[in-house]
């Protein structure tokens, strides 16, 4: 039996954060009297490591050592907002509330060091948690001595408040133009997919502006590629769409990506650094598993030469495709200068001739 | 009834047809095994049963009367990690960390029999194993690590 | 050292591999309920009687909660984003989904609480249901939604979402070539390994702490609010570890309830969704019908666009408008298309309500751009890198939307992955850049869609 090789090229973009944005996420950071940092946002960290990614922010925009940042409380009544842990804005616009806090912090610890040193605060910078003054480092003290002085000598709290918020981006509705841009930045991602009618191989790479720890994206991008393996090859809640017969309730009935489903992944991670974001970044958690549906579904027609469009994948669509294909159905129906697909399917021809709507492509 | 708990000898009340994973969480305040599914279908609730990776979630209490459970509370500690705890960790095998414990008790089950697995037998032991967030890609490394292999 | 860049462990490495991260599931507070919910088991259909007494004095049971125990039953999540509040907290008088709470029981137990809720009364008039988007707009079609059967509330009470741009009809009319196709990429699951959980404490001062696994701590607070009419300072929620989310957590699927229960109970009540539950009737990923119609020249210029997209919502709005406009936004995909007709609508049918999943919006947008464009190299003959790179967004295009590209990295992007694939590209597309257009790579119809000053924001 022959095995049928093909492979398949996608590129996409996607934007980071809430489209037309409004969404807000604001911080806090104090600095106890040893100079540690606490850190209270309202993101959620549901498992793509934003807790990490925001303590590494805060601890390099005020200048201290990993390790003294801590943020261990995640409740409503000490955070202050954050809109969600979605949309792809958790590192760029949780990150930025959270830079933002960190910088006003720092400033209050260069002020208290320039008081103790007698410098100007102008000319002091903090590194791995010392003060010193630029080309004079032995005039110097430590960020726990400032916080400390703060506390006991000149009665201040060391905190910093933070919030991002890019403004909403109201659209025209009879043309769809908006003003200003609709999101906080732009990503892109490319994806070869190999496939002998089962994945053989994904190779991706993706533009996420500044990897903030470079190990979660990528396991942003393997998880990522799983979910998008799913979508096209394996998953549906609804097997015989738009019924609802069939519906998968238990884990062998619908179909999970498992261990023995993993293709070779592959990926590249570019830096293209953001204008706006924390140090550069912008996203990469939703955008990870949409280059791969596309990619597989043009792997399996240069394999096989079938067209399959409506996901998933499976071998019981493989087979009809197959089958319609070698009784000389399913290729495209031309009409002059149009090669027109999937008419079956189509609005027009499951709608009646009278629908409210249908696709009128005159003129 | 009784069950070796992580080496302690514990006297045990629930019913006998309670699950060996309700037991754990609501009797005896083991909470690394979790409620992923309850049908055996996500291997999160996986604990070893005298050495062997079982679904506590489909175990009844009365077929494990006597024997020995090894939950994740028994592989280590924050201050001194498990060989498959560490390399978990080193690996970053673990994001949202719910089928995490499952994991582990799979691999510890797996390496106590076959200390040099391949990744084959690692995909094959861990392949009734769901997980969402890592795409599999760094357990399997973790494994590896743990068995000497390199990550 | 910097931190920012470097392959710093997990902050809850430790905790995720010793079993001590805290999860909803894991908090244990002294005196907890569990609760049980009754669900349709029609499609749809009228609620001709609900009695819940013999649930209410089953032993065990301390609470039971209908729509008449909630002080603002309808509240739309999208109500700040003039999305109009069309769901009940809990089933008033209709079901209009196979899964859709009535009722939800608060026991000693789980066993206690599914013997309740067999006990509650409920007598339905079965209706005709609606599933396939398809037939929503047929003059015959089961009218499932006071609105019918697709939304119409978005800005100037339009009932779709439109995008034009250029002139469409001039580049049909031009085109040597249209290549339509329809592509429908399915409904799938969040399928986190923690199920929807939530568990709500009463505490003396009068307040409610709420555990719970949302992925937007404030938006839940203020859902839960607005249904039981509280400012937002009487309650707490408590969160921030999640065992994964995916886009599924937003709903707010169990925190009202949880709220509601302990509130009339006086105990603190935990509402786990069994994996059937979140199989079967959690929110799920929306089913997308789209129909795109690109104008081409044989030698591979896209001159014009015409999309219909129609967006499976489920019975009710949840957030699809917003899913949609996303969608409508991005559907150019990483190329520069100058003349544009799109048209999306929010369609109700008789199903769980969808909602957003990772890429909400641009998933779908992305598997039917990129397969139409695969499909339009195939059909014309045309090398699916040089199609794409010439078309590719760079310095100066603009998006339907109007937004002019700054650092747009399509070319940089397929370059690498061309290199890395070891597929060997001709030489003018290895020295492609995203600078701005000229030459050859600004044919007449792209001329009006560059934007070159600098636009200061």
């Amino acid at each position: 039996m022959a095995r049928h090789r093909g492979r398949g090229f996608t590129t996409i973009e996607y934007p980071t954060g809430m489209n037309q944005n409004g969404d807000p996420s604001q911080a806090w950071v104090k600095l106890k009297p040893d100079g540690r940092v606490d850190v209270f946002a309202g993101t959620v960290d549901i498992g793509q490591g934003s807790r990490t990614v925001h303590t590494q922010i805060v601890a390099d925009a005020i200048g201290v050592p990993y390790d003294w940042v801590t943020m261990d409380n995640t409740n409503t009544d000490s955070s202050p907002v954050c809109t969600g842990t979605f949309a792809s804005r958790g590192t760029f616009i949780g990150g930025n509330a959270v830079r933002f806090a960190a910088e006003k912090a720092k400033e209050r610890v260069l002020a208290i060091a320039a008081q103790e040193l007698e410098v100007d605060a102008a000319d002091l910078v903090i590194e791995d948690g010392e003060v010193f003054a630029r080309g004079a480092p032995q005039k110097k003290i430590g960020v726990p001595d400032v916080a400390a002085a703060a506390t006991w000598k000149y009665g201040e709290l060391i905190t910093g408040t933070g919030a991002a918020l890019k403004p909403f981006a109201s659209l025209d509705p009879e043309t769809g133009s908006v003003e200003v841009e609709p999101h906080s930045a732009l990503s892109y991602a490319a994806c070869v997919a190999e496939v002998e009618v089962t994945v053989l191989s994904l190779l991706e790479a993706y533009d996420v502006g500044r990897a903030i720890n470079p190990t979660l994206v990528e396991g942003q991008i393997q998880g990522g590629a799983m979910m998008g393996l799913g979508l096209g090859l394996l998953e549906s809640c609804y097997p015989y769409y738009p019924s609802t017969d069939h519906r998968g309730g238990e884990f062998g009935t619908y179909l999970a990506p498992g261990i023995e489903d993993l293709p070779d992944i592959k990926a590249l991670i570019l830096e293209n650094p953001s204008v706006d974001g924390p140090f550069g970044a912008k996203a990469i958690g939703e955008m990870a598993n949409n280059a791969q549906p596309p990619a597989i579904a043009t792997a399996v027609h240069d394999a096989i030469g079938v067209w399959i469009t409506e996901l998933p994948i499976t071998p019981e669509k493989v087979l009809r495709a197959l089958d319609r294909k070698a009784a000389g159905e399913g290729e495209p129906r031309r009409e002059g200068k149009r090669v027109i697909f999937d008419e079956e399917i189509s609005l027009n021809a499951v709608g009646s001739d009278d629908a409210a709507v249908r696709l009128t492509l005159g003129g | 009834m009784k069950l070796t708990l992580n080496g302690v000898e514990r006297d045990v009340e629930s019913p006998p047809l309670t699950s060996l994973l309700a037991v754990l969480r609501e009797e005896l305040g083991i909470l690394s095994p979790k409620a992923g599914c309850q049908q055996g279908g996500c291997g999160s609730c996986t604990v070893l049963v005298d050495g062997e990776a079982r679904r506590a979630c489909l175990i009844p209490l009365a077929s494990v009367d006597g024997a020995e459970i090894t939950t994740v509370e028994g592989l280590g500690s924050p201050d001194d990690l498990g060989r498959v705890q560490a390399a978990f960790n080193d690996a970053y095998a673990a994001q949202c960390g719910y089928c995490t414990s499952g994991m582990l008790m799979a691999a510890e089950g797996l390496l106590r029999t076959n200390p040099s697995p391949t990744r084959e037998d690692i995909q094959h032991t861990l392949g009734g194993h769901v997980c969402r967030c890592t795409g599999y890609v760094k357990i399997i490394d973790a494994v590896e690590l743990a068995a000497g292999g390199v990550a | 050292m910097k931190a920012v860049g470097a392959r710093l462990p997990r902050y809850d490495g430790v905790g995720h591999v010793t079993g001590q991260t805290t999860y909803v599931d894991d908090v244990r507070v002294a005196g907890m309920l569990w609760a049980k919910a009754l669900r349709s088991p029609i499609h749809r259909g009228d609620i001709m009687r609900l009695d819940t007494s013999k649930a209410e004095g089953h032993p065990g049971v301390h609470a039971v909660v209908t729509h008449a125990d909630v002080p603002k039953n309808v509240y739309g999540h999208l109500e700040a984003l003039g999305v109009p509040a069309d769901e009940p907290l809990l089933a008033e008088g209709e079901v209009r989904w196979k899964g859709q709470v009535i009722a939800v029981v608060a026991a000693e137990d789980e066993a206690t609480a599914r013997e309740a809720v067999e006990l509650i009364e409920v007598e339905f008039e079965e209706k005709e249901p609606l599933f396939d988007p398809r037939k929503a707009f047929d003059p015959d079609a089961p009218q499932i939604h006071p609105w019918g059967n697709w939304y119409n509330h978005f800005e100037g009470e339009m009932d779709r979402r439109q995008i034009r741009k250029g002139d469409v009809a001039w580049a049909f009319d031009q085109a040597d070539t249209i290549i339509q196709g329809v592509y429908r990429p399915a409904a799938i699951e969040h399928l986190p390994l923690e199920t929807q959980i939530s568990l709500s404490v009463p505490e003396s001062t009068g307040r409610l702490t709420i555990y719970s696994c949302t992925q937007a701590m404030y938006f839940s607070m203020g859902v839960v609010a607005a249904h039981l009419q509280v400012p937002l300072n009487r309650l707490k929620l408590v969160g921030g570890t999640v065992g994964g989310g995916f886009g599924g957590k937003v709903d707010s699927a169990t925190e009202t309830i949880t709220a509601l229960l302990a509130l009339k109970s006086g105990r603190p009540v935990k509402w786990r969704f069994t994996r059937e539950e979140e199989f079967l009737v959690s929110s799920t990923r929306a089913p997308w019908h789209i129909e795109i119609a690109d104008a081409l020249t044989d030698d591979g210029w896209i001159l014009g666009r015409k999309t219909l997209t129609l967006h499976d919502s489920g019975a009710y709005s949840r957030f699809s408008p917003y899913g949609l406009t996303k969608h409508s936004f991005h559907h150019l995909g990483a190329y520069t298309i100058p003349n544009v007709h799109f048209d999306g609508y929010v369609v109700y049918t008789n199903r769980v309500p969808t909602t957003a999943m990772r890429g909400f919006g641009v998933t779908s947008v992305s598997f039917a751009v990129e397969t139409h464009m695969s499909r339009i190299a195939d059909t014309l003959g045309l090398d699916p890198f040089e199609f794409r790179l010439k078309n590719a967004n760079r310095v100066g295009d603009t998006t339907a939307n109007r937004v002019v590209l700054q650092d747009p990295s399509t070319v940089p992007i397929v370059q690498a992955v061309a290199e890395a694939a070891g597929i060997e590209l001709a030489a003018e597309l290895r020295t492609m850049s995203s600078e701005p257009r000229t030459g050859d790579l600004l044919p007449e119809h792209l001329v009006s869609q560059q934007v070159l000053e600098k636009e200061s924001h």
